[in-house]
């Protein structure tokens, strides 16, 4: 399945293949390397030895299928057998044992943990090895320091100061003089002396107490600990020291991995076996040669770049989930070690099975991973939006999360783009806001070596005697480091003139500069236009034309782009839409040939080769992103079809082609002040014929639980003192009816809450009911699921979870059908975003010269300051690919082949619609693309020809559905006092500075006083003014200040700042204390 | 018959079919010549015309679909491969022609396997199929399928907020919009002062009409909404006719009324108020109450609006006019009084 033998050829490799390579790795060697670490297990009277083998270790397929995991709220995982051994005595058995479940990754590159798709994006590391540095200090004197950094990302510091003593800062505190921190690793003074170049400086500068420091390992051990861990007085050496120095510093700090051995050994010129992981005296050694060498002048004086993505290491799902299965494995031993000696008290005897399954430790491995995948930062929902987000999840690599840099803090450096991520990290593709750089996207070239976590792009090997010995050009996948030494011709040199080769000069790439080279000089060159970008970002026509910011906001909200009811493929695209979209896995394609038997809304049933397959089909099913997931059998009965045919198409795809909006007519011009500010007016069009319909499933659920009395809480039908009307799409269980048509406020699932019945809990009014008309108050507190506001629409699905008889779980599906409406964000794939302002009917939209109208109008104003004139090209060229029923697809930088090219395009097919169709109006020659247009209210022509033409527009996920707010009264924040914050929490619109500004200008005082008092943070007028109303009281005036404010006077206090008023008596001058 | 409808107001307006033609069943083309126009008439009969052709028509749909035993419209029958969401897409897409009012029902009822298409549809007599091969389902498997529908004739679109219909129907957003475009061109013929326009009018219809009964309605419904006018009229006299008998003098005043309008010197009317004309309380209060502020306000009202304030009476009209007369400088007012 992996790498079929794409190697010698130039096509794109498979976009989840970057997940499944590093899950591969993790089951094929992960697994067997640390089973290899298990240790065999003894009871001290060696009477007992438990082991496992690393050799033949099986995964049981998956016991339930991936649905039902989903439907189910489960965990897809499969059953881990390893063959262990146990020494009992003179017996010894031998037995393949299960040790616990490992989540398995579907073909989708995700996981299923507890029925929700999670996905580990790669994160990108500095790589652990030593890294110099040179920088002026405040004094003008150049500091060298070498960072040593470790595999878990530790870091310890070697410096040289101007009187030329040689510290190593291991922690934030202290510094150690460099022979106190050899002499604690463990060599004496004569080695360091006979193993460094320099021992004069090593000589110069010990002093007497220091000699005395270093004189014996543990003197040097302890010396170590007292700086290390900031104690002082008298320590005596101890092996519990020992052990606490081990595990706080040489296993933080001191392992380097096989990456950071690899990585000492080339930089320190070092030939320490591979299998060696932990720093040696003789790397400090060397490590401060090199620090004196670049302090002298006489070694090389190389900064190293910690930016450039040769210092930098790929951790993927692989090297993750090691790290998990190894935690689990330690505490396995744990659990072994503990059944064992319970094994002797009982006098039982044991086999490998019994001393692993009691019951704790046979969940251990799931729940380890099942938290890790909860927890971890790096593993995330999976984004399913549209088959382009899922694709693009998958290749994400991020800078953050644990051993990683935070958004706050990481400097524009480390943010910025650089020369390395050439073909590897796109430039273009990253969030915006404050993870702007953190988070990339890989290249579509791009491949991961999970050996030693590079990525590495590939390059049309051309050297001439290369070229001579094999004809086919042969593709090199070149790491960074090795990038460096290559001249890279540029993909803007490819359409050079073959006859003259030695008078050709191209413009390349060498040592992270351009620079003009001969063509015979060049090594390698790139083998692909967009091979620099990512998914999102090759998936832009005339994306050169583009200013790269908005570039990036069209990689990005390509991702935000809802399936619609029915797609339509692109006019105008790049070619990479077909990939994308069998990447994904949203249709369903042929596994092997064969014969259709029967197509069906839910199945296909295929013969092949005598068997019949059925092919499930997805239908209506909620996306991670609320999005509808759909597939529609594409293939007729009896047709015979090949391997990788697609059999049904899923959301948001057409003819196995990515289509994620629609063609509509476009008007670049002003309309009434409706498009002004990047808002756009749109025809009633879009709205009637469905043109931007989309489907969106909800979720809602709702468990029973046990109150703290022991009753359990019970769903019911019959729930008093509500509406009938709301409780009128309930079945007999209380819950509500398949198929039925559900508004805001319905009843959803009735519930009750069993409320004790003590008479002092009753409310005041219930005992003067219960007197007088001899009504049982009710003992049960009404907990029911509502439909929340924005909900409606059709009940689709209902399932009851139950995993024992009280622990009830039921989970209703609505799904919405949403038109395009006033107040949804669309946009182009140029960064050409716009929130719809009005809708009108079709006879009042401007039309062309044959009548047609106009689909949606643009404001002129947002393409200029925008530099997003790809979308100018687009809209012309989508116009007369429209008029000859033609679709284009062109790879970006067209403009190598000839100046103009792409304008050179769009005008000659214009002028061949305009030719081919008969309409003058297409093309004309004065103010080629534009048209003289008619306003559909008057039928005048607008006063100047308009853009016009047909562009790839999408609908956003962004909808005001989703938006709509209001409060009247809600909660507020503990602290403060003042609304809470956001929708979700029924939160209130801040009233900020400037909003108060606004009120003061308009001199609305009592208005403004409503808003800062009753309706925020003053408590007491706060429930005084409810009184007031009900009673028509006058609304009482409060003068002491709001609780925001007491707040900050008690921060103030905290401060040791008092802040308080005092009333100063006019008559005796006695002065009284007002408490804030 | 439409030519006598818009021969009424010139005598020699005649309208012609130049071209029409059948693109598919569902694409129906015709182009109109109405000549000879006098300049800018064109213009107002060609927006009109297009703006009626595409909103005014009303076209045929099925509005609402009910299918046994099926959950919700999101759900699947075995044995067909489309959905019901699907199918009822492509129900929303089928062209009906009829001359119905009202609702009507209709069916479909067959057995698979095979495909169905709109010839299935089992209609009310006054209602015809356009295109009998638009598709509707394809039935894989032998199984009885009936749907019962509802036809409506219809103008615009409806989104129907979907109530809970316990029977188990689920609407169509139906279009009803049966002309898919509409373009006008004019042309000017004719030589120096003799210039008239032609009016060229394509129009695209759906196959449920013809361009020409499009044309028909469009116009039909045109004049419905201009009928009005012509009969608003007589109304309007004789209701004024109670109230006084006053006709008369109100040319003149008006008269009056515009040359103070056109002030050359330029008194800012509007910086003038009633307060400052003296007028007895009695005028004064009425002026008012009527919203009368400045001399503007006073001088842009017309005679009848001055004599509907309620308690206004003439000799407050007088009064007015007498003050007016005072206070404004006199080359204004050259014409005396006729009253």
């Amino acid at each position: 399945m992996l790498r079929n033998g794409n190697e010698g050829m130039s096509t794109i490799p498979g976009f989840s293949q970057i997940q499944f390579e590093g899950f591969c790795r993790f089951i094929n060697q992960a697994l067997a390397e640390e089973l290899d670490k298990f240790p065999i297990i003894k009871d001290p009277d060696h009477e007992i030895a438990f082991q496992l083998f690393a050799k033949g270790y099986q995964l049981l397929e998956p016991s339930i299928k991936e649905r039902d995991a989903v439907y189910e709220s489960l965990t897809y995982s499969s059953e881990l057998y390893v063959s262990a051994r146990l020494i009992f005595g003179f017996d010894v058995q031998k037995q393949t044992i299960s040790i616990g479940n490992i989540p398995i990754m579907n073909s989708l590159g995700t996981f299923i943990i507890n029925g929700i798709y999670r996905i580990v994006i790669n994160q990108i590391l500095l790589s652990p090895g030593i890294y110099y540095r040179s920088e002026l200090d405040h004094k003008g004197i150049s500091i060298y320091t070498g960072t040593i950094i470790s595999d878990w990302g530790g870091r310890s510091e070697l410096a040289i100061d101007k009187k030329e003593r040689i510290w190593a800062r291991v922690s934030r505190k202290q510094k150690i003089s460099i022979l106190v921190l050899s002499s604690a690793m463990g060599s004496n003074l004569r080695e360091i002396l006979d193993n460094v170049s320099y021992p004069e400086i090593f000589l110069s500068f010990p002093n007497a107490k220091e000699k005395k420091r270093i004189e014996s390992k543990e003197k040097a051990i302890l010396e170590f600990y007292q700086q290390f861990a900031c104690v002082g007085g008298d320590l005596v050496f101890s092996e519990s020291l020992c052990e606490e120095l081990q595990k706080k510093f040489f296993q933080q700090k001191c392992e380097l991995g096989r990456i950071g051995r690899r990585n000492m050994n080339r930089r320190l010129n070092l030939d320490i076996p591979q299998n060696n992981t932990f720093l040696l005296p003789r790397d400090v050694l060397a490590a401060t040669d090199h620090l004196i060498g670049m302090k002298f002048g006489t070694g090389i004086l190389d900064d190293d770049d910690m930016n450039h993505l040769k210092n930098k290491r790929i951790r993927s799902v692989a090297d993750l989930l090691q790290d998990q299965f190894g935690l689990a494995l330690g505490r396995l031993q744990h659990a072994v070690q503990k059944t064992i000696r319970r094994v002797f008290i009982r006098q039982s005897k044991p086999t490998p099975q019994t001393l692993v399954t009691p019951t704790s430790t046979s969940i251990l491995l799931i729940t380890t991973y099942e938290t890790f995948f909860g927890t971890y930062p790096l593993s995330q929902v999976f984004d399913q939006t549209n088959p382009l987000t899922q694709t693009v999840h998958g290749r994400k690599v991020s800078c953050l999360g644990p051993g990683g840099l935070t958004g706050r803090t990481a400097s524009f450096r480390s943010r910025d783009i650089h020369p390395s991520h050439y073909g590897r990290i796109c430039p273009i593709d990253t969030s915006e806001g404050i993870n702007v750089g953190l988070t990339g996207s890989l290249a579509i070239h791009a491949r991961i070596d999970h050996l030693w976590g590079s990525i590495e792009s590939p390059f049309y090997e051309i050297s001439a005697e290369k070229a001579k010995k094999k004809k086919a050009r042969q593709v090199v996948y070149l790491s960074p480091n090795r990038d460096e030494y290559y001249m890279i011709a540029a993909g803007n040199s490819l359409s050079l003139n073959q006859g003259i080769q030695e008078e050709q000069v191209v413009p390349a790439r060498y040592r992270q500069e351009f620079l003009t080279i001969a063509w015979e000089q060049i090594h390698v060159r790139s083998i692909f236009p967009f091979q620099y970008f990512s998914i999102g970002g090759s998936l832009i026509p005339f994306i050169e034309h583009n200013d790269a910011n908005r570039a990036l906001m069209s990689s990005n909200m390509q991702r935000q782009a809802v399936p619609l009811s029915r797609s339509e493929k692109c006019i105008v695209g790049t070619g990479l839409e077909r990939q994308t979209a069998l990447d994904s896995r949203v249709s369903v394609i042929a596994e092997r040939e064969g014969k259709i038997v029967s197509t069906d809304s839910h199945k296909i049933l295929l013969s092949s080769s005598g068997k019949t397959i059925s092919i499930p089909l997805v239908n209506h099913r909620r996306s991670n992103k609320n999005t509808c997931m759909h597939q529609k059998p594409r293939v007729p009965r009896g047709k015979s079809i090949k391997k990788g045919q697609i059999l049904a198409e899923g959301a948001a795809t057409v003819g196995g082609e990515l289509a994620l909006g629609k063609n509509v007519l476009v008007a670049y011009m002003p309309w009434e002040g409706y498009n002004f500010e990047d808002a756009v007016l749109i025809s009633e069009r879009l709205v009637y014929e469905d043109i931007y319909t989309s489907f969106h499933i909800r979720k809602y659920e709702i468990q029973t639980d046990t109150t703290s009395q022991g009753s359990a809480e019970k769903i019911t039908k019959e729930i008093p003192h509500l509406e009938e009307h709301l409780l009128r799409n309930l079945d007999r269980n209380g819950v509500v009816r398949l198929g039925s048509w559900v508004e805001t406020g319905d009843i959803l699932v009735g519930k009750l809450t069993p409320q004790i019945a003590s008479e002092s809990s009753y409310i005041a009014e219930a005992g003067l009911l219960r007197a007088i008309f001899g009504l049982e108050v009710s003992t049960s507190k009404e907990t029911s699921l509502k439909l929340p506001i924005g909900g409606r629409g059709r009940v689709i699905d209902v399932k009851w979870i139950q995993r024992d008889p009280l622990d009830i779980m039921v989970r209703v599906y609505i799904l919405q059908k949403r038109e395009i409406k006033v107040g949804d964000k669309v946009a182009g794939r140029h960064g050409n975003k716009g929130i719809i302002s009005k809708i009108l009917p079709r006879q009042d939209m401007p039309y062309l010269q044959d009548g047609t109208p106009v689909d949606m109008v643009f404001n002129p104003l947002g393409v200029p300051s925008r530099m997003n004139v790809g979308q100018i090209f687009e809209s012309s060229l989508g116009l007369a690919g429209d008029l000859l029923k033609k679709h284009y697809r062109i790879a970006p930088f067209d403009e190598r082949y000839e100046q103009e090219a792409s304008r050179k395009l769009v005008f000659s097919e214009l002028y061949e619609a305009s030719k081919e169709t008969k309409n003058p109006w297409v093309f004309e020659p004065e103010y080629p693309g534009k048209s003289r247009i008619f306003d559909g209210r008057t039928g005048d022509p607008f006063e100047q020809p308009v853009l016009i033409g047909k562009s790839y527009i999408l609908k956003l996920i962004h909808q005001v559905d989703e938006k709509i707010h209001g409060r009247s009264t809600g909660p507020y924040s503990l602290v403060t006092q003042q609304p809470v914050r956001g929708r979700a929490k029924q939160g209130g619109q801040r009233v900020g500075e400037m909003e108060v500004w606004a009120l003061e200008g308009f001199g609305v005082a009592h208005i403004l006083q409503e808003i800062l008092t009753y309706k925020s943070d003053h408590l007491i007028a706060r429930q005084e003014i409810l009184n007031a109303t009900i009673w028509g009281k006058r609304i009482p005036n409060h003068e002491d200040p709001p609780e925001s404010f007491r707040v900050l006077v008690r921060e103030l206090r905290s401060l040791a700042l008092e802040l308080n008023h005092f009333l100063v008596s006019e008559k005796n001058f006695q002065i009284n204390r007002e408490e804030v | 018959m439409v030519r006598e409808e818009v021969a009424g107001s010139t005598q020699t307006l005649q309208w012609k079919c130049v071209e029409s033609r059948v693109d598919s069943k569902r694409l129906y083309y015709g182009r109109f010549i109405l000549s000879p126009l006098r300049k800018g008439q064109a213009d107002t009969v060609g927006i009109a015309l297009r703006r009626a052709l595409l909103g005014e028509i009303e076209g045929t749909c099925i509005t609402r679909a009910k299918f046994g035993s099926v959950p919700h419209e999101y759900s699947t029958i075995a044995g067909i491969e489309e959905s019901v969401q699907e199918i009822l897409l492509n129900l929303k897409e089928i062209v009906l022609r009829s001359n119905l009012y009202g609702v009507r029902d209709a069916s479909i009822c067959v057995k698979g396997p095979r495909y169905i298409t709109a010839q299935d549809i089992i209609l009310p007599p006054s209602v015809e199929i356009v295109d009998t091969a638009q598709p509707i389902a394809n039935l894989t498997e032998p199984i009885d399928f009936c749907i019962e529908l509802q036809i409506k004739r219809d103008r615009g679109y409806q989104t129907e907020l979907r109530k809970n219909y316990q029977d188990g129907s689920y609407p169509i957003d139906a279009v009803s919009m049966p002309v898919r475009n509409v373009n006008y061109s004019i042309f000017s013929c004719g030589n120096g002062n003799e210039k008239h326009e032609i009016l060229f009018l394509e129009i695209w219809t759906n196959g449920s009409l013809t361009p020409k009964e499009a044309l028909y309605e469009a116009s039909r419904n045109l004049i419905d909404l201009f009928l009005p006018f012509l009969h608003a009229e007589e109304e309007g006299t004789s209701f004024e006719e109670n109230k006084n008998r006053f006709t008369p003098p109100l040319f003149t005043f008006q008269k009056r009324l515009t040359n103070l309008k056109k002030n050359k010197k330029g008194i800012p009317l509007n910086c003038i108020f009633i307060d400052q004309l003296e007028l007895p309380s009695r005028t004064y209060n009425c002026l008012k109450r009527a919203n009368i502020h400045t001399l503007l306000d006073l001088l842009s009202k017309t005679e009848e609006d001055l004599m509907r304030i309620e308690s206004f009476r003439m000799e407050d009209r007088k009064q007015i006019w007498d003050t007016l007369e005072k206070y404004l400088p006199m080359d204004l007012l050259k014409n005396k009084l006729s009253f």
